[in-house]
């Protein structure tokens, strides 16, 4: 597992804000979703998990907000262990959850307001808090309706606004742009965006998108069958593979041509086949000069492309599936 | 697509965070409120649950009185009266069950458990709200049953029995409905599943007619039905201070003694469904 990581070294000077240490669950049926995971998230943090439906994301957010109960190991919020601590744990956080989740036949104003009051913002607190948020998001002209006549788009940037009324230490949002049509989807990463600017605001945000995880996150865990398989910055992540790629689509068994690049020098061990295409990294060599060697061992390609590296190339290599696909 | 506001940029108020210690009785308060909000959002919500006994206490109940004037000594129009109260809290209770399936399917409940309250409390809460609306619907279903001619005891003390029954038996339909709402997959299941909890109870449990009037069997039945003790309890504290319904059950002389009784055995079946309540509650929200 890639764990180095130059970037947070001042972070790592701050308590943690989330301390997750050997976390387990295992469903009935003995389902491992998740088997025993470690990671930190420092204060201020943009931390994404990153990886397929399934790959126990959604189920690592439910251990950290309550609503899944652990099967092993300990996780801390803000210092609070999230079993021995949860009414605290609780408090310290907010999350939004992958499903609408919002009392529909209610206003966003009602809802707004229950929340507040759920988390225990004091009356005074959450109405200036309300009236910020309402502002912030663009809900000022549609706050006094009932939620059920929200578009898809403006239930999410109301549920955002209604996370954020509680002044959380650290912020979950759970696939929060999933469902949701590609203009929507961009408004919201904007203010999920600016979300990073906040002082203090912990995210942790799971996504299967590759776009948004290199977009909005400091770090990024690939989790994979319920294991973290890298953890690193986006940037320290996609270096492992260098600057430029090789993709072969070749005729035949992949595997046997991966080999016969391997032997001939072209490919190293970190280059990997997916169905009849072979991704080989290059490390700084020139790709035309791959081309040809590429050529001259006689493979029969369909198409050779060269292209940058993406976090789907790095999952590629570490789980052999692709995340886009998931 | 509104500009963010720079608000959102500032340093949070330290005071937030401390004031964020809410305690147990505002959250109660607040999940009151709420499932006030979401149930009773029009008197259409309020009265249809009142439709049926209502339509007993007005049109059914005078028209047996008409061939039946007394039971046992006991103004048959004031005693189908109480009875209409034994087909309203538990119909009341189970229709309020239909809500929580509203919550489960839209994830409101998901949100709920995130929240930083004892978990309990999110049951307590619906409770509360069924009180309160069984409260309503019951001041509206004696007021018709006084307006049609039944005639009930203005004590205090009677009044008192009275209350205490229909508390107790809300709080176990409550349990019950809070329960099987928990168990039960779908709500069509639970709707089939109402009639079955909510009204066949009532054709056992001396509503119409006393226990004892029963097969034995059945009369054994009818007497471990947290139903029977209540209506019983009712009909001592409003229209039978002479404790015959109680003396079907306990066959004891002191109607004050048997009164209690069965009011501790509503008390115990309320104490019992409102953990089971609980416990089905957290088994089915924190996987």
């Amino acid at each position: 597992m890639t764990v180095a990581n130059t970037e947070t070294s001042e972070m790592e000077m701050k308590p943690l804000a989330v301390e997750v240490r050997g976390l387990a669950k295992t469903y009935p049926g003995d389902v491992q979703a998740v088997r025993g995971i470690d990671f930190d998230v420092f204060p201020g943090e943009v931390f994404g998990l990153l990886g397929p439906n399934g790959a126990g994301k959604s189920t690592t957010v439910g251990m950290l907000t309550g609503t899944v109960a652990p099967t092993g190991g300990t996780a801390r919020l803000a210092g609070y262990d999230v079993v021995a601590e949860p009414l605290a744990a609780r408090r310290a956080s907010a999350v939004v959850f992958q499903e609408s989740v919002v009392d529909r036949p209610l206003t966003g104003r009602r809802n707004l307001e229950i929340h507040a009051r759920l988390w225990g913002v004091d009356p005074a607190t959450a109405a200036v808090r309300l009236g910020e948020v309402v502002d912030a998001f663009g809900l000022g002209e549609i706050i006094d309706r009932p939620v059920a006549s929200y578009s898809g788009g403006q239930r999410r940037r109301l549920e955002l606004a209604r996370a954020l009324l509680s002044d959380p230490q650290v912020l979950f949002l759970d696939e929060p742009t999933v469902g949701l049509d590609p203009l929507i989807r961009h408004e919201l990463l904007d203010l999920i965006a600016v979300l990073r600017r906040r002082d203090e605001m912990t995210v942790v945000l799971t996504t299967h998108y590759l776009d948004e995880a290199e977009r909005l996150c400091d770090r990024v865990a690939i989790i994979h069958a319920g294991r973290i398989v890298a953890l690193d910055t986006p940037a320290a992540l996609l270096g492992t593979l260098g600057s430029e790629l090789l993709e072969v689509h070749v005729d035949g068994d992949p595997d046997a041509a991966l080999s016969v690049l391997r032997a001939g020098g072209v490919a190293s061990e970190d280059a990997f086949s997916v169905g009849g295409t072979l991704t080989v990294p290059l490390h700084g060599s020139p790709a035309h000069a791959a081309v040809v060697a590429v050529g001259e061992l006689g493979l029969t390609t369909t198409e050779l492309t060269t292209r940058r590296p993406t976090l789907d190339d790095i999952y590629l290599r570490l789980t052999g599936g692709r995340l886009a696909a998931a | 697509m509104a500009t963010i506001d720079a608000s959102l940029h500032r340093p949070r108020a330290t005071s937030t965070r401390a004031a964020a210690s809410a305690g147990s009785t505002n959250a109660l308060r607040t999940l009151v409120r709420r499932r006030f909000a979401l149930n009773i959002r029009t008197p259409r919500e309020l009265l249809v649950p009142l439709l049926t006994p209502v339509l007993f206490a007005l049109i059914i109940a005078p028209a047996l009185a008409d061939q039946i004037p007394s039971v046992r000594g006991i103004d048959y129009m004031s005693f189908v009266a109480i009875a209409t109260v034994g087909l309203l809290l538990p119909l009341n209770c189970m229709l309020a069950g239909i809500g929580l399936f509203v919550e489960r399917d839209n994830g409101a409940r998901r949100d709920l458990i995130a929240a930083p309250v004892r978990r309990p409390l999110l049951v307590l809460g619906n409770l509360a709200v069924a009180l309160a609306v069984s409260g309503l619907q019951l001041a509206v279903l004696m007021g018709a049953a006084v307006l049609r001619g039944a005639e009930f005891s203005g004590t205090a003390t009677g009044i008192a029995w009275f209350l205490a029954a229909s508390i107790g038996l809300v709080v176990v339909m409550y349990g019950v409905a809070e329960t099987l709402a928990n168990r039960i997959p779908s709500q069509e299941e639970y709707v089939g599943a109402l009639p079955a909890v909510a009204i066949v109870p009532w054709f056992f449990a001396g509503s119409l007619f006393p226990i004892g009037a029963m097969p034995a069997a059945l009369a054994a039945f009818a007497k471990v039905l947290p139903l029977t003790h209540a209506l019983a309890v009712m009909r001592y504290g409003l229209v039978d201070e002479r404790g015959v319904g109680l003396h079907d059950i306990w066959g004891m002389s002191s109607p004050t003694v048997m009164a209690f009784l069965s009011l501790a055995v509503v008390a115990a079946y309320a104490v019992l469904f409102t953990v089971i309540a609980v416990t089905m509650f957290r088994r089915a929200t924190v996987k």
